[in-house]
């Protein structure tokens, strides 16, 4: 497993707006939400963007759509 | 023959679904309004095919895996009842994303229609999409279908496509090799498959002339209204906006030729009946229902240009924005912003909107948004509203306005008693939302909404509220010995006997005259009841001209004729709108919660909300105003630190357990 100590750039709510990044993984001891994040399409290997950083919410840009997630699911979502 | 309305959330299935049916379910921008499937036959203008087609309106899904309650009643109907066709309704800008569950779909051995729908935003977004090549692939038929328009929708050509497909074999284009359904990793890597093959072939389909992940203007909306800090003062603006406009301007200016006509089929029907009729038959046609049922009515324009307005704003998609700004607050009490969808869909029935829980998926969260959206005031609650504001507050739009900013602190504030006695304040949840595109709100949909909720309004003051006034009339009209009670004596008639205890309770909340008690009592049945019984027991038809009463009452106007002072009416305003809500919504409680503790500690924590701040605001008013406190001060201090303090003893407890799940953590 991954240490929980975070480096520059490990997960959503560190990326830059407007840039494309690939999605490494989802690390969350929720299956049925890791289930649910990989019918919107948010899942290892694909395209994922911020659209709007919120502070506490986070805009975000897969497949096609537009979601607003809050700052624990975007620690979650590791890039 | 059945067929099944499926799809992503809010792919505009329900839209299609009234548009094939003519119903008027209802619908908004955002993703989760319908919750419960509902059924009906299709229009014969539609249905060429000579038999009855029954469509079925699911919830929205994304895949046959439910996440939430309501979307496991999609995957529960298409594999157990077995209808005869499936007609997938596809969001036709985000392909990627909805073919996944089309996929799966496809797998189940029944026909499927494909309704291509919300195709005229492509043109828009400048996509083109190769259906042939699509349907050639998928193998099954698609019908391009734009459901909010009325004509040249493609509907027609959809229900003929159903009928054609009836009974014939599909070939599955993906079928899952190799998979262990008991492991999730084997799952989870055939539904990796899926998804490639489906991004291949919308690449092939789909030409999109720019990306969808850039920002647009819709992003710089985004920036505005769910902004940190401007987020809520725009929320309040507009909440204020929309009451000033019903309450203040359009409503009461409607409301006037109501009211006139109102008056005279009273003043009609009175000649009718002439003198030689028996008073007490007189009293109750003239005063119970005509008057008492009148003056609910009275107040329909206001609500439906209140309802409008709402939905309106439901429609553009401003909704979803109102989630994500409240998601913060509402964190920060153990709730998610997912918990203001229901409280969004109660300010026009609580019912639907504890009906609405079912998209939360922690079942505290779940339990406690059920017991907090009928604080929420509802439509039934309006009339109250403006009787108030408009006989004590000069029809003032801060009145409406802050009794919902007033809901929401309670309902915080009642969130954040409850994660405490629950001994769940640590308990983490995720929130996500689709934000769904904005669109210019449709006036034609709005209008339908609005009529069909101001006919329930009408069958519902033409029933029960009807019943309730005669009743509260007889009542009124005889004592105990079934005597007529004399003039001067009302004190001694049934009703002033009934509520006379009641009304003892609530003199420390400013209002304990037997008339007001009786009015909020009646409010359980149906909370229009307020106002129809406050006209019957003080025989007032008019509540929305104040003017003309001065005509009909000698120099007395309504709130002298109450007895109240403006702090005691608000105190009473708040005690109806924050205490239980009717017996209707309680009962939705009940199916929502499962869990009869939870119901009972519910229905306690409403009547001791609403029964403590209306105390507040009546003391501390007066006190503000005179220089003392109100009557009966002590004693109700003493019921509300006795409440507060046991709520103190409860948190305790539930702060202990939430230590012991902590240690357990560690």
């Amino acid at each position: 497993m991954s240490s929980f100590v975070e480096t520059e750039l490990n997960n959503l709510s560190k990326a830059d707006i407007n840039r494309e990044y690939i999605i490494k993984g989802v690390e969350s001891e929720d299956v049925e939400l890791k289930n649910f994040l990989f019918t919107l399409g948010c899942y290892p290997g694909e395209n994922v963007t911020v659209i709007s950083d919120f502070k506490h919410n986070f805009v975000i840009s897969v497949k096609d759509a537009r979601y607003s997630i809050d700052l624990d699911l975007a620690k979650a979502i590791k890039l | 023959m059945k067929i099944a309305l499926t799809g992503n959330p809010n792919s505009g299935k329900t839209t299609l679904f009234n548009s094939i049916t003519g119903k008027i379910e209802h619908v908004g921008n955002w993703a989760g309004v319908t919750v419960a499937k509902k059924e009906a036959k299709i229009k014969k203008t539609l249905n060429r095919s000579g038999q009855d087609i029954i469509a079925v309106d699911l919830p929205g899904a994304y895949s046959m895996s439910p996440f939430t309650s309501e979307e496991s009643i999609t995957r529960d109907f298409v594999e157990l009842e077995n209808p005869d066709v499936i007609v997938n309704i596809v969001d036709a800008t985000n392909l990627n994303r909805s073919l996944f569950f089309t996929s799966q779909l496809l797998e189940l051995d029944i026909p499927v229609v494909i309704a291509l729908n919300k195709s005229d935003l492509l043109k828009k977004k400048r996509t083109d999409i190769d259906i042939k090549m699509l349907e050639d692939v998928l193998g099954c038929p698609i019908v391009e279908t734009v459901s909010t328009k009325s004509g040249r929708n493609g509907l027609s050509n959809l229900i003929n496509k159903v009928i054609e497909v009836s009974g014939s074999k599909q070939e599955p284009p993906f079928i899952p090799v190799d998979v262990d359904l008991s492991n999730i990793n084997s799952v989870e890597k055939s539904d990796i498959k899926r998804f490639d093959f489906i991004k291949d072939l919308v690449e092939r389909a789909e030409n999109r002339s720019y990306k969808s992940s850039l920002h647009n203007y819709q992003d710089g909306i985004d920036k505005v209204v769910a902004n940190r800090w401007l987020g809520i003062p725009i929320f309040a603006l507009i909440m204020w906006g929309v009451f000033s406009i019903s309450q203040t301007h359009l409503g009461p200016f409607i409301a006037d030729f109501l009211v006139g006509g109102i008056d005279s089929f009273y003043t009609f029907v009175g000649s009718i009946l002439g003198s030689d009729v028996s008073p007490v038959l007189e009293a109750i046609l003239l005063d119970g229902i005509i008057g008492g049922v009148g003056a609910v009515v009275g107040f329909l324009p206001l609500i439906m240009v209140l309802f409008f307005l709402l939905a309106l704003l439901e429609d553009c998609g401003y909704m979803a924005r109102v989630a994500v700004v409240m998601d913060r607050f509402f964190k920060r009490v153990g709730l998610s912003g997912k918990s203001i969808i229901p409280m969004v869909i109660g300010t026009g029935c609580a019912i639907p909107g504890i009906m609405a829980t079912r998209t939360i998926k922690n079942q505290r969260q779940r339990r406690t948004t059920a017991m907090l959206t009928p604080f929420m005031p509802c439509g039934a609650k309006l009339p109250v509203i403006a009787l108030f504001a408009g006989v004590f507050f000069d029809d003032a739009a801060w009145v409406g306005t802050s009794m919902y900013f007033l809901a929401i602190g309670i309902i915080i504030l009642g969130a954040l008693i409850i994660v405490r006695i629950t001994g769940e304040k640590n308990a983490r949840s995720f929130f996500i939302m689709e934000l769904p595109e904005y669109r210019l709100p449709s006036f034609k949909r709005a209008s339908i909404s609005t009529l069909s909720r101001a006919k329930s309004f009408i069958i519902k003051a033409g029933t029960i509220i009807l019943l309730c006034n005669a009743t509260i009339q007889i009542m009124q009209t005889f004592n105990w010995q079934l005597q007529v009670v004399a003039e001067g004596a009302e004190n001694t008639s049934i009703l002033a006997s009934i509520a006379s205890p009641f009304a003892f309770i609530l003199i420390p909340l400013g209002f304990g005259v037997w008339q007001l008690a009786a009015a909020a009592i009646t409010g359980f049945i149906a909370k229009e009841n307020v106002v129809g019984t406050l006209a019957v027991v003080y025989s007032i038809s008019n509540f929305i001209d104040t003017d003309e009463l001065v005509l009909i009452s000698g120099s007395q106007d309504v709130a002298s004729i109450m007895g109240l002072s403006s702090i005691a009416a608000l105190s009473y305003l708040i005690f109806n709108l924050f205490t239980p809500p009717c017996f209707a919504a309680i009962g939705a409680m009940n199916s929502e919660m499962e869990n009869s503790k939870w119901l009972w500690a519910g229905i306690g924590f409403q009547f001791g909300m609403g029964y403590a701040v209306s105390f507040l605001t009546y003391q501390v008013g007066t006190l503000i105003l005179t220089g003392s406190f109100g009557s009966g001060f002590i004693y109700g201090l003493i019921v509300v630190l006795a409440m507060v303090s046991a709520v103190i003893y409860l948190i305790n407890k539930g702060d202990k357990v939430s230590l012991n799940k902590n240690v357990k953590v560690a």
